[in-house]
């Protein structure tokens, strides 16, 4: 049986099911967080911290990513506060800066209202979101990649840096990696990346986003939970 | 020894040990913690012993070594009972002088006694030493009447009485009430009331609960925890026995770091005595039943986290969780957990044997009882200072540390580790507490207290605190990962003359994005050497930006070295220490420097006795 709790998110009153997440919650009512590291199926982690919300508690705004809270009686949310979309408008410039040559996180740069990236470019392959860790591990029971090192060491490899057997080529790491597709103009060199913005067509509204999901084109870019959900 | 298995057993016990200690006639205390063995305190205390030995003394007078007792830099430290004559800096060939002059005819032996740098004056006895006269020592005043390998030492001062007062029909909530009324609050940091802690963890569902002491220590500076660890553990574990009966918990863990190697050894002798004793094990006192293990970290400054904390104990990587369900609730191993800081534990068995009422009587309306600093750097006395919370910045820094060394004027105070803030000399009048640190960009944090003098550069203080944390953060979460390393590219920029003004306000926005979104406390905390830094001390920020100019002469890329000819005197020195071969000149003239070949390394200057060379 299941047993349903009542939250509010952004105002609307919302009948949820306890044990889920209020990112699953919010996006099973149409109402749009942005979010990297989570994916229908895999546990959560709270890594990319786009889906950062605010959870009022005795009349005061605690931040936290949504992704990781669960539904509670009672609960206020609110996702689209100028804080928040600030907050999620820095964390997703730090990402593009990072690693701007992947379709992802340019449409996620564009989806939370990036304009321009203040810091110089890096030209990362990763940007450690743990999908395919998490998938090899907890879909296929593999367990063949796995985190390596610590702080700006913090990498994504097999097991003692070989390809170990237990590996099933399934090749699901790959499938679900925000970073195999490279932004529509082709891929950037070293030294020449620039913030896309190309799909801003798509989002003319970046600033004055609605709460509600538009079933955009970017989030196929970054997998949205939504379109996976959807199929 | 046979167990104390009831309250009469261990009354009777501490008054055989009374007994016992009036048939000595002198005691002699030697310091043999970490920093005392550092400065050579073992050997003092061979050459005692044997000097004692072979003049007769042996059974008459009693050598105790003990751990910390706070006064670091002027180990190895000796004090004679009961005349209370205190000698510092003291080598082993002091001894034999020690034991003839003082010990057989107390005599004082002038050279050894203690010089206070503010007036010149020897000091003879330990309690009129300004350093300690000023501070309230309720937990390190313990270290030096205990030797920490020797459970009888804790028993005679009154030890494990706390214990047998709640197994002696107190119960659990009269415990968590009575700590809930004393007002503790957490001392790793986050300053949490520690009774409300206890009562949620009770409260929490699930027969089997968990009691954790963190101990693991890591802010660059801070050392308390390792020296209340190392020179009291029993308090420490009965501490966790009370904790473990408040909130029903039957098992406990002690995550030390491994790089505190006394501190391990001291608390797993500590906890064989204690089992010996009784007072661990299956039948405590006949009405509890407890277990304390050890686990030692394996260096990560993130394990000081709690969640960490939890999931290295688990043998899992030592990576925090998010918190939205607290571990009381679901702690180590999913379950309910209650995890404190060695200096909350210590804290314990006092609040209890004296009352809350007295605990409570120190310090401030938010913030009771006394708090233990490590005051470090340019200040003349440095070491561990245990005073009422609501003391003032002022008389920490000026009364018990000295005030300034080599008579350059204190610029600021770095408290709390990485995680706290720096403030400004103008802000020494602030009482030291929970809210008001916080309110002023810094925190009490775990206690380290650095002190900075003009020349210490703010930027590079900054730039220093962001690499550690950089080296440290697990790099799970994005925006301390990347923020990070953002952040020390901005501070790298601007030490090195590269800085663009509207950086600072990046600097701003970053830190105030890592400040709320991070995912654990690291991170969330992880801007504040930054934010504090840029509140207090913008004009250096912008000179290093705007005039490519270090007032302190500190960042390298922004500062030459420079020979004034009218006071060089050719000597030769500095172009015999020059790594880069960068200063030239002929023998018995004015030297020069090659600006394109120095390195700025300093050292020039550091040889020069004439003063010539000067940065610029």
């Amino acid at each position: 049986m299941q047993e349903y709790v009542n939250i509010t998110i952004d105002g609307a009153k919302i009948s949820a099911i306890r044990g889920t997440s209020v990112l699953d919650t919010a996006m099973e009512y149409g109402i749009c967080i942005p979010h990297l590291c989570h994916y229908p199926g895999l546990s959560d982690i709270g890594a990319c911290r786009l889906c950062i919300v605010e959870h009022i508690v005795n009349g005061k705004a605690k931040v936290t990513a949504s992704c990781t809270l669960n539904v509670a009686e009672g609960m206020v949310i609110r996702t689209d506060t100028d804080r928040i979309k600030r907050l999620r408008r820095n964390i997703a410039e730090l990402l593009v800066a990072q690693a701007p040559n992947s379709r992802a996180i340019q449409d996620v740069a564009v989806r939370c209202g990036v304009k321009q990236v203040r810091y110089p470019f890096h030209n990362d392959n990763c940007v450690l979101c743990g999908r395919c860790v998490r998938v090899c591990a907890e879909m296929w029971q593999a367990k063949a990649l796995g985190f390596v090192g610590r702080g700006k060491d913090r990498h994504v490899d097999f097991p003692f840096g070989r390809k170990p057997d237990f590996c099933k080529s399934c090749n699901t790491c790959i499938d679900i990696c925000p970073m195999t597709i490279t932004p529509c103009p082709g891929p950037m060199k070293t030294g020449e990346e620039y913030l896309c913005l190309a799909c801003e067509g798509q989002l003319i509204m970046a600033d004055s986003l609605p709460g509600a999901c538009v079933w955009c084109d970017l989030g196929k870019g970054f997998q949205c939970a939504r379109q996976v959900q959807a199929g | 020894m046979p167990k104390l298995k009831t309250l009469k057993d261990l009354t009777k016990f501490r008054e055989s040990l009374a007994a016992q200690k009036e048939d000595v006639d002198c005691m002699v205390t030697i310091s043999g913690g970490t920093c005392g063995n550092a400065s050579g305190s073992l050997k003092v205390v061979e050459a005692m012993q044997s000097e004692l030995a072979s003049n007769g003394f042996a059974g008459r007078v009693h050598v105790r070594v003990t751990g910390c007792q706070g006064f670091c830099e002027q180990e190895p430290i000796v004090t004679i009972d009961p005349a209370n004559i205190f000698y510092c800096r003291v080598s082993p060939d002091d001894v034999p002088e020690i034991v003839s002059e003082t010990i057989r005819k107390n005599q004082v032996i002038e050279r050894l006694l203690y010089t206070d740098p503010a007036t010149g004056e020897k000091i003879t006895k330990e309690t009129d030493i300004p350093f300690y006269r000023a501070q309230d020592r309720v937990l390190l005043g313990l270290n030096r009447k205990i030797d920490p390998c020797n459970i009888e030492d804790y028993i005679a001062v009154g030890g494990y009485s706390a214990l047998a007062k709640v197994l002696s029909g107190v119960t659990a909530e009269q415990v968590i009430q009575e700590i809930k009324s004393s007002g503790l609050r957490g001392r790793g940091g986050g300053g949490y009331p520690t009774g409300q802690k206890w009562q949620q963890c009770r409260e929490a569902a699930g027969d089997e609960k968990y009691v954790i002491c963190n101990a693991d220590e890591g802010d660059p500076g801070a050392y308390m925890d390792r020296s209340v660890l190392e020179g009291n553990p029993h308090a420490i574990l009965e501490g966790m026995l009370i904790g473990s009966y408040a909130v029903g918990a039957n098992k406990g863990y002690i995550y030390v770091r491994n790089e505190y190697p006394l501190a391990v050894s001291n608390a797993r002798k500590a906890i064989e005595q204690a089992k010996l004793f009784g007072f661990l094990g299956d039948d405590i006192l006949g009405r509890h039943f407890f277990d304390i293990e050890i686990m030692r970290g394996a260096g990560a400054f993130v394990c000081g986290e709690s969640t960490a904390l939890m999931a290295s104990l688990e043998g899992k990587v030592g990576e925090p969780r998010p918190k939205d369900v607290h571990t009381v609730q679901e702690g180590l191993w999913n379950k309910p957990t209650c995890l404190n800081n060695v200096e909350t534990w210590a804290n314990v068995p006092l609040i209890i044997n004296k009352g809350a009422a007295w605990f409570a009587s120190k310090g401030t309306k938010g913030s009771k009882g006394t708090k233990i600093f490590a005051l470090t750097g340019r200040v003349k006395n440095t070491g561990l200072v245990e005073v009422a919370m609501g003391t003032s910045l002022r008389t920490i820094i000026h009364s018990i540390g000295g005030g300034p060394n080599d008579g350059v004027a204190i610029k600021a105070v770095q408290t709390g580790g990485p995680s706290g803030g720096c403030l400004p000399a103008e802000k020494f009048d602030l009482p030291v507490d929970f809210e008001t640190l916080a309110e002023a960009g810094s925190m009490v944090g775990s206690g380290g207290m650095v002190v900075m003098d003009e020349r210490t550069c703010m930027v590079d203080v900054a730039k220093y605190f962001i690499a550690f944390l950089q080296d440290e953060s697990c790099g799970k979460c994005v925006p301390c990962r990347l923020g990070l390393g953002r952040m020390l590219e901005i501070l790298t920029d601007i030490t090195e003359g590269r800085g663009k003004p509207e950086q600072l306000d990046l600097l701003e926005d970053l830190g105030e994005t890592m400040t709320h979104t991070c995912l654990c406390a690291l991170g969330k905390t992880a801007a504040n050497p930054v934010l504090s830094t840029l509140r207090y001390f913008r004009q250096e920020y912008e000179s290093h930006i705007q005039d490519k100019y270090c007032s302190a002469g500190v960042c390298r890329e922004l500062i030459q070295y420079s020979i004034d000819p009218n006071n060089c005197t050719g000597c030769g020195a500095c172009l015999k220490a020059c790594p880069n071969k960068a200063i030239t000149g002929e023998s018995e003239k004015p030297h020069r420097i090659n600006q394109d070949l120095c390195s700025r390394c300093g050292i020039c200057k550091d040889v020069c006795k004439f003063e010539a060379i000067s940065i610029c």
